[in-house]
């Protein structure tokens, strides 16, 4: 094990400074080529995914929980978002609210509407934007409260793939059930952005990007206060926390009932950007696998980690996406589209992470309760102290077992 | 032949071992004793590259064995016996042999099934049978059997006594002693029931807490004053 | 000779046993959810697809084929993924997570591949129905017939390798001992070796039976992968015969249960179909954690003897 001094060097951050000066290198040089709606659009993206891998970590990296499931939550958020504002302001204003507002014949009529009042009035689409988010997030901790349930009694993998196999349902559910989220026909989304006009982008992703930086501020306050330590002893030895008297399941609930909650924002973040709310874009490849892939890339338990993970990842994507016509475009020669190579990056991201890093880009640091400025005066004063007493005397009560 | 220098050695990142000298002479019986959770079978793990090896050096007959997989260092005629999880219950009697002697041949197989057979005669009745439904005795004796199958140079036994009657116990000793004598085997018997297996060891290790505290001969330590009782618990010796 | 619910049901739940058969199997030698089964499966479509649509003739000659295309995939992932992860003695998540990564390639070159045939070739690998190039047998669907017969054959081939030969029997004691049959000098390699073998073959051959009543599309595997979990987890993971007969019976009750309902309450619960392999797989989480493997199978046998013999008498 190493001693006091190595843990204390480890904590500064030099390897993420470097990384994200080169992802910012990427992203100016993207910008000067392909204009700044790209930035805008990746910034979108990576807080909807920051926020959804933020809140995996949480339950993952933080509780140990195998949360395969994690597109169960985004879809709470997602579709209640899809099922319920909406059809609250038609009810308000007088248009149809009921099964029929998710049929595909009524809804692209009545949707229009509600953006014709939406526009003119900055309060209610404020009230609307925020109703939405709260709406989702107590659907998502209804959702995480749920899951608790089973999660208490399986483990690791066989809780793995249960959750999985729910996540799948529920995106069949909601494709094949018309009157909810307009099952293969999808539902229109008002958009609370409309006042903005010819900015839509840049207001969204600047309210986007603030949210993600709240939800990270949040989890890592939760993360670094006692709760947070309770988890990850859950985590490490749950014997040891049992003798302690930590009720487990209650705390394993709560990890995943805030977890929960932060994911199905992120879903409802999604579907408000883009307007509509599709079941079968709900997928657990999208929304649980690679989240996974943001989170081992980051390092599981690490919160900044996590952030890094989705940067580099969400970079590394819109550049494929952008050159894959010119880099990839030979396949085209064979008739094959450059876009299934996606599928091998992300299969051979998680691959290389397992086999080489799997630590992560920032591995888990030993935390330390007081600040390396405290630890590293008691130490001078505790050498000082050994160092005057008789030999065999005080061994120096810090000293690590090797 | 077998000689451990300098081990440290545990479980993945749980230290177990600090620091191991020893020695098993060629056709002796080395005995290991100590309280419980001392690490002794911790040892044998070691040797058979069950346990991980963070420092030193485990050498049989001048071949180094650090991290072996178990069954290379099985190949290189070191045979073990454990404690817990000794037979394959699931598998039958005459399969449990088999799987022994995995590595001889098909006439080889059938001689030493005979020969171990007739040192076990109880066995031969449950031949078909499954091994999970002998009694705790029998198992051990397969166990031992199985052992046996590979003709081996050194054996390592680990806890061969417990759960056994005192009588059943020495006889077992006894066994084991004809196995050193008969045979020319070179035994490592990890024991806690030190007093039998003192007697008809050579050498002698007291382990405790993972660390080496009285090395030599085995009768020194069986009538060692403080050791024998702090240690083992042995009140009287004749 | 069976109403056509019946026949797709069968066929459906022995493409079920063969794939759910491999899972087990690979979990209970390496302790590795095989999540790349999907894309085994879909390849071993695939290949009997390529062969039947350049060489023509009976399809079912191809299924061999396929099995070894499965085997060849059970090895590469062994060799490349698997046997370093297992060296490093890492969780069953990493594992599972590896697994995942593998999977993602075998989809992409799938796709792939769909693109050039389709592209070059002018076929239609996306949608294919190889139900219209079987052929009938005694008034029913050959497949009907031929896929139990496959799964009852593997089961007995994997029984008598595991039972009658030296190398089944040690791969016997390292599923249930591995740190004994290691000591024993039975080298583990080679029987996580040949446990990928044998689980990639299965899961590429049940692809491949699968086909012959659903639809053959690039996500074949993919929209399977919980039902083939959902019958190893019925069974038991335990023994692979669990994982075979868990396999057949979520087939069976998925097909012909949803059957029912449809014509029960109406068409529009087809699209729920998933919610009974789930159903099946919670039940038997949350209530028979060891599912079929725990039922004692020769205490049952033992009372149905003595029933008989009572009634005898």
């Amino acid at each position: 094990m190493r001693n006091i001094g190595d843990v204390l060097k480890q904590n500064l951050m030099k390897r993420e400074v470097i990384i994200s000066l080169v992802i910012l290198l990427v992203l100016t040089y993207l910008a000067i080529s392909y204009g700044l709606s790209i930035i805008f659009s990746t910034i979108i993206i990576f807080s909807i995914f920051s926020i959804v891998t933020l809140s995996l970590n949480l339950e993952v990296g933080h509780t140990g929980i195998s949360q395969f499931g994690r597109v169960i939550a985004v879809i709470a958020g997602a579709f209640v978002v899809g099922a319920i504002p909406g059809r609250i302001l038609a009810f308000l204003y007088g248009l149809p609210f009921g099964l029929e507002y998710a049929d595909d014949s009524v809804n692209y009529k009545v949707v229009p509407l509600i953006h014709k009042i939406l526009e003119k009035n900055i309060a209610l689409a404020l009230g609307f934007f925020l109703f939405c988010l709260v709406l989702a997030g107590l659907s998502g901790a209804l959702i995480g409260w749920l899951t608790s349930r089973p999660a208490i009694r399986l483990s690791e993998a066989y809780l793995g793939i249960s959750l999985l196999a729910f996540g799948d349902f529920f995106m069949w559910v909601g494709h094949n059930w018309e009157p909810l989220v307009g099952g293969t026909t999808a539902v229109f989304i008002p958009d609370p952005f409309r006042i903005v006009w010819g900015y839509r982008m840049q207001a969204v992703a600047f309210t986007f990007l603030a949210i993600a930086v709240l939800v990270y501020l949040f989890i890592e306050r939760i993360t670094k206060s006692p709760f947070g330590r309770t988890l990850k002893m859950l985590r490490d030895s749950p014997l040891v926390s049992r003798v302690y008297g930590k009720n487990i399941v209650k705390i394993r609930t709560q990890s995943l009932v805030i977890g929960s909650a932060i994911a199905a924002i992120g879903g409802a973040l999604y579907v408000i950007y883009t307007g509509t709310c599709t079941a079968i874009g709900f997928t657990r490849l999208t929304w649980t696998f690679w989240p996974w892939a943001y989170m081992m890339l980051g390092g599981i338990g690490s919160n900044i980690g996590m952030v890094l993970g989705v940067l580099v990842l969400t970079v590394l994507r819109t550049l494929i996406i952008l050159y894959r016509k010119s880099v990839f475009g030979f396949l085209l020669l064979w008739g094959i589209d450059p876009i299934w190579l996606e599928y091998t990056l992300l299969g051979l991201v998680i691959i290389f992470i397992v086999l080489f890093m799997p630590y992560g880009l920032v591995p888990e640091k030993t935390e330390t309760v007081l600040p390396s400025g405290r630890i590293k005066a008691i130490l001078e004063s505790v050498r000082k102290q050994s160092s005057q007493t008789p030999e065999n005397g005080l061994k120096s009560s810090l000293r690590l077992k090797k | 032949m077998l000689n451990i220098k300098n081990l440290y050695s545990g479980y993945i990142k749980l230290k177990i071992l600090f620091d191991i000298n020893l020695e098993v002479p060629t056709r002796e019986i080395t005995v290991v004793v100590g309280p419980n959770g001392a690490g002794k079978t911790t040892l044998l793990n070691s040797i058979m590259g069950i346990a991980t090896v963070f420092a030193g050096e485990i050498i049989l007959d001048g071949i180094r064995l650090k991290n072996a997989p178990p069954y290379k260092v099985a190949q290189l005629g070191i045979s073990y016996v454990p404690q817990m999880g000794n037979v394959f219950a699931d598998l039958t009697l005459r399969e449990n042999l088999m799987m022994a002697g995995y590595m001889l041949s098909k006439e080889e197989l059938k001689n030493k099934t005979d020969q171990v057979l007739d040192m076990f005669p109880v066995l031969k009745g449950f031949i078909q049978r499954k091994a999970g439904t002998l009694s705790g005795g029998e198992r051990r004796m397969l166990a031992i059997a199985m052992g046996l199958m590979r003709k081996p140079k050194v054996m390592l036994l680990d806890e061969l006594s417990t759960d056994l009657a005192p009588l059943i116990t020495k006889r077992v000793m006894e066994s084991i002693a004809r196995l050193r004598d008969e045979l020319g085997i070179t035994i490592l018997l990890v024991e806690q029931m030190a007093k039998r297996a003192l007697e008809i060891g050579d050498k002698a290790y007291l382990l405790v807490s993972g660390e080496i505290k009285y090395s030599g001969k085995a009768s020194d330590l069986l009538h060692h004053p403080e050791l024998s009782k702090l240690y083992l618990g042995i009140k009287e010796v004749e | 000779m069976f109403p056509p619910w019946l026949a797709g049901g069968l066929v459906y739940a022995s493409a079920l046993s063969l794939t759910a058969g491999g899972i087990t199997l690979l979990y209970i030698t390496t302790r590795t959810f095989n999540f790349a089964h999907a894309g085994m499966a879909t390849f071993g479509f695939y290949i009997t697809y390529i062969f039947y649509s350049f060489r023509g003739g009976n399809l079912y000659q191809y299924l061999p084929l396929s099995f070894l295309f499965g085997s060849l995939l059970g090895i590469i992932c062994y060799i490349g993924l698997n046997r370093p992860l297992l060296r490093r003695q890492a969780s069953i998540v990493t594992l599972m997570m590896s697994t995942l990564g593998y999977d993602l390639i075998l989809l992409s070159i799938i796709q792939m591949l769909c693109d050039y045939l389709s592209y070059t070739f002018k076929l239609y690998p996306r949608r294919v129905t190889m139900s219209a190039y079987d052929f009938k047998m005694f008034g029913t669907s050959a497949a009907s017939i031929i896929s139990p017969i496959i799964a009852i054959t593997i089961l007995t081939l994997l029984h008598l390798f595991l039972t009658r030969t030296k190398f089944g029997t040690s791969m016997r004691a390292t599923i249930e001992n591995p740190i004994l049959a290691s000591a024993s000098g039975i080298n583990s390699d080679k029987v996580y070796l040949m446990s990928w073998v044998i689980g990639g073959g299965m899961a590429a051959l049940g692809g491949a039976v699968m086909s012959l009543t659903m639809t053959g599309t690039p996500v074949m595997g993919m929209t399977l992968i919980a039902q083939m979990f959902a019958g190893a987890i019925l069974g038991g993971l335990e023994s692979i015969y669990g994982g075979i007969l868990g396999g057949f019976i979520v087939g069976l009750a998925e097909y012909v249960g949803i059957y029912y309902l449809a014509v029960m309450v109406g068409p529009w619960v087809l699209g729920y179909r998933m919610a009974l392999p789930l159903l099946i797989m919670v039940i038997t989480l949350l209530l028979f954690p060891r599912g079929l493997a725990g039922i004692q199978w020769s205490y049952l046998m033992k009372s149905i003897k003595r029933a008989r013999k009572g009634v005898k008498s």
